[in-house]
């Protein structure tokens, strides 16, 4: 457990524009696997920012970032998708789910650019499936699902290729009190099974679901916080 | 991007195991290609509508040309192409009209191969419905004297009556072309018909069929030879000369034709072969065929430019869904793959639609004028492969657009 999956060394992502606005600057932040961080910050402080470069979506404008290994800054395109097919689980909080796909097929899509043929992709998928509760929902398209159910077709879709770290930005941002705990249960359960999470988010009450917290404030870490407490 | 010290210090052997590249099998680039579709078909079916449309009209035209290329090859076959036409030319000199000996059909009946030979001689007078029209008014109709053996010679048929008799008849006798008959009102089932020539009436005892191979004899009233000497003072120079051949020595016949009509001055005489004529004219693409193939041209550039459009559009629409494809491991070229692919479905469609729409075309057409149908498979190939063509040039922009979205912008929520 003391591998690092993640670390961010003195990251700073600086968006063009007159004046220019510094979306991070100088943030050090190391996920060990089978961690369960917690970034939390104000609307603004930069936390999608983050997600982005920890998710090899983006790129520092200075700092390193070095994802399961890999160092983004050497990476050219077909590398870093690569790494984000292999070693990346990707929560959005609107989902992004493929609305002309049926549940299973989006879960399945996850595998097409490992290459992993399309017959153990369907037996990949309904097993994910099974694991976030949606064993009987395969079948379906995302018009035909609940806000909840969506989340978990997303969660499965981030779990099938069994990534060394799963993102997720605003996770239960769209769903009401009750389905978000639902939701939250889940991480909580995967994290169990040794999964490491960073979940993003602007909700104390979420947050406090995670053993590990981070602060953001105008893209700086204001504090970060562990508990030995889990569940 | 500023590369810090750090980064760029630090490279393979610092990397704990090898990437695996990410992969975009040819099954399901075609895969994403038709489910890409599969959300919006009203829309893809619209859109392909356009190129369907060209590929038809190009299909069809050249579909159409071919089957009446057929029809008339078709038509020659049975006609038969072993004909000469034996004809008086430009005179060296200049001055004169130059003429064919009057022995020239008794010559040329005497070559090897030669089956049957018959003339025909201008006659420089006038036919009218009646005596009482101004002589002008000869609605295109010349008259010729023709010998008995015309009609045999040249295999042609009679649509009604009889051909001239042979011998002295004691009133004169005209059979009339195709032509002729409709132009002068001429129609031996209303009863006995006449015609004014020169200045005397004469019977109308036969009608001919259109001859396509000589079809000087549709606008013709004919008349014997002796009629043409007693009444017209015919001197016995034919004008033209038809020779039919036995099919194997036409080439044979044809180069000493010319110094058999006329040994003295063979380099006035022309010799033709009218099928030869008959065949050129079916082979040249006529200014119509082009323009309708222009036609079709312009349409399939507009279902082009209309399959680009509705790609762009699209790739808006989906900017989500190339950033969850590029969060899950899709390279630029991926997604490049996958919307060019689209609009190759898109295109695809839309040329066997018109391919098919194409020969329907010219079936109905070919059925419609009793011709045999000809649809070249070149043609149709050739059809869904421009259709393909247009549409990888339509869907060339949107795609790039697509594969150059930066990942981090596409996920954010539309
Ligand atoms: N593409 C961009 N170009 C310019 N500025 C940007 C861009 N993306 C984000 N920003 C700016 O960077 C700062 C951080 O934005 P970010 O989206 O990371 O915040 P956030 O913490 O995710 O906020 P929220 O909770 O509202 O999602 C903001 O001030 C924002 O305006
Ligand atoms: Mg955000």
């Amino acid at each position: 457990m003391t591998r690092p999956v993640l670390e961010l060394v003195d990251v700073v992502r600086q968006y063009p524009g007159s004046p220019p606005v510094r979306a991070l600057d100088r943030v050090n932040l190391t996920v060990l696997t089978g961690e369960w961080v917690a970034v939390i910050g104000p609307s603004g402080s930069g936390k999608s920012t983050l997600l982005n470069l920890m998710g090899a979506l983006d790129q520092p404008t200075s700092g390193t970032v070095r994802i399961d290994g890999y160092d983004v800054a050497g990476l050219d395109d077909e590398r870093l998708s690569a790494l984000r097919g292999h070693s990346l689980g990707f929560v959005f909080q609107s989902f992004h789910l493929l609305a002309s796909l049926t549940a299973w097929e989006n879960v399945a899509t996850a595998l097409v650019y490992r290459g992993v043929p399309a017959a153990e992709r369907r037996d990949r998928a309904a097993a994910a499936m099974t694991r976030v509760g949606l064993g009987h929902r395969i079948g379906h398209r995302p018009a035909q699902l609940s806000g909840g159910e969506c989340q978990r077709v997303a969660i499965a879709r981030a779990l099938v290729g069994e990534p060394a770290l799963v993102l997720a930005d605003e996770p239960t941002g769209n769903l009401d009190t009750r389905t978000g705990e639902e939701i939250m249960g889940l991480f909580r359960e995967l994290n169990g099974d040794g999964t490491t999470l960073v979940l993003i988010t602007h909700d104390p009450a979420i947050a406090a679901s995670a053993p590990r917290r981070v602060r953001i404030r105008d893209g700086r870490i204001v504090a970060s916080e562990l508990d030995g407490v889990t569940g | 991007m500023t590369v810090s010290p750090v980064a760029s210090g630090v490279d393979e052997q610092q990397q704990p195991r090898r990437l695996q590249r990410s992969v975009l099998t040819f099954r399901d680039a075609l895969g994403l290609g038709v489910v890409g579709l599969r959300g919006r078909r009203g829309r893809a079916l619209l859109t392909s509508v356009g190129i369907a449309i060209g590929i038809a009209a190009i299909v069809a035209v050249i579909g159409i040309s071919a089957s009446s290329k057929a029809n008339v090859l078709a038509v020659l076959d049975q006609l038969g192409t072993n004909y000469l036409t034996v004809t008086p030319g430009q005179s060296l000199a200049g001055d004169d009209t130059p003429q064919l000996p009057p022995d020239s059909v008794g010559r040329l009946s005497l070559l090897d191969h030669v089956q049957s030979v018959a003339a025909t001689a201008h006659l420089d007078v006038i036919v009218r419905r009646s005596d009482q029209m101004p002589p002008t008014n000869t609605r295109g109709t010349v008259v010729l004297a023709a010998e008995p053996d015309l009609l045999t010679t040249l295999n042609g048929h009679l649509r009604s009556g009889h051909w001239l008799a042979a011998g002295p008849r004691s009133y004169p006798t005209v059979v009339i072309g195709a032509t002729a008959a409709r132009r002068q009102g001429v129609d031996l089932a209303a009863g006995d018909q006449l015609l004014w020539i020169g200045d005397q009436w004469f019977a109308v005892v036969g009608v001919l069929d259109a001859m396509p191979l000589a079809p000087e004899l549709d606008n013709a009233a004919l008349i014997s030879t002796e009629v043409a000497t007693q009444k017209f003072g015919y001197q016995g120079s034919p004008t033209t000369v038809y020779l039919r051949a036995s099919p194997a020595d036409m080439d044979g016949v044809r180069d000493v034709a010319a110094a058999t009509a006329d040994p003295t001055s063979p380099q006035e005489v022309d010799v033709t072969r009218p099928s030869d004529a008959l065949e050129a004219r079916a082979a040249t693409d006529t200014a119509f065929t082009t323009l309708l193939l222009g036609l079709g041209g312009v349409a399939l550039l507009v279902g082009g430019v209309g399959i680009a459009n509705v790609m762009v559009i699209s790739v808006l629409e989906r900017r989500n869904e190339i950033g969850v494809r590029r969060a899950l491991g899709a390279t630029r070229r991926h997604i490049r793959t996958q919307f060019l692919v689209e609009a190759l479905v898109q295109a695809a469609l839309g040329g066997v639609a018109g391919v098919a729409l194409g020969t329907a075309i010219t079936v109905g057409y070919g059925l419609s004028m009793d011709w045999p149908i000809e649809v070249p498979f070149a043609g149709l190939a050739g059809g869904v492969l421009a259709a393909l063509v247009v549409g990888g040039l339509a869907g060339l922009y949107p795609a790039s657009r697509a594969a150059r979205l930066e990942p981090a912008q596409a996920v954010r929520p539309i």
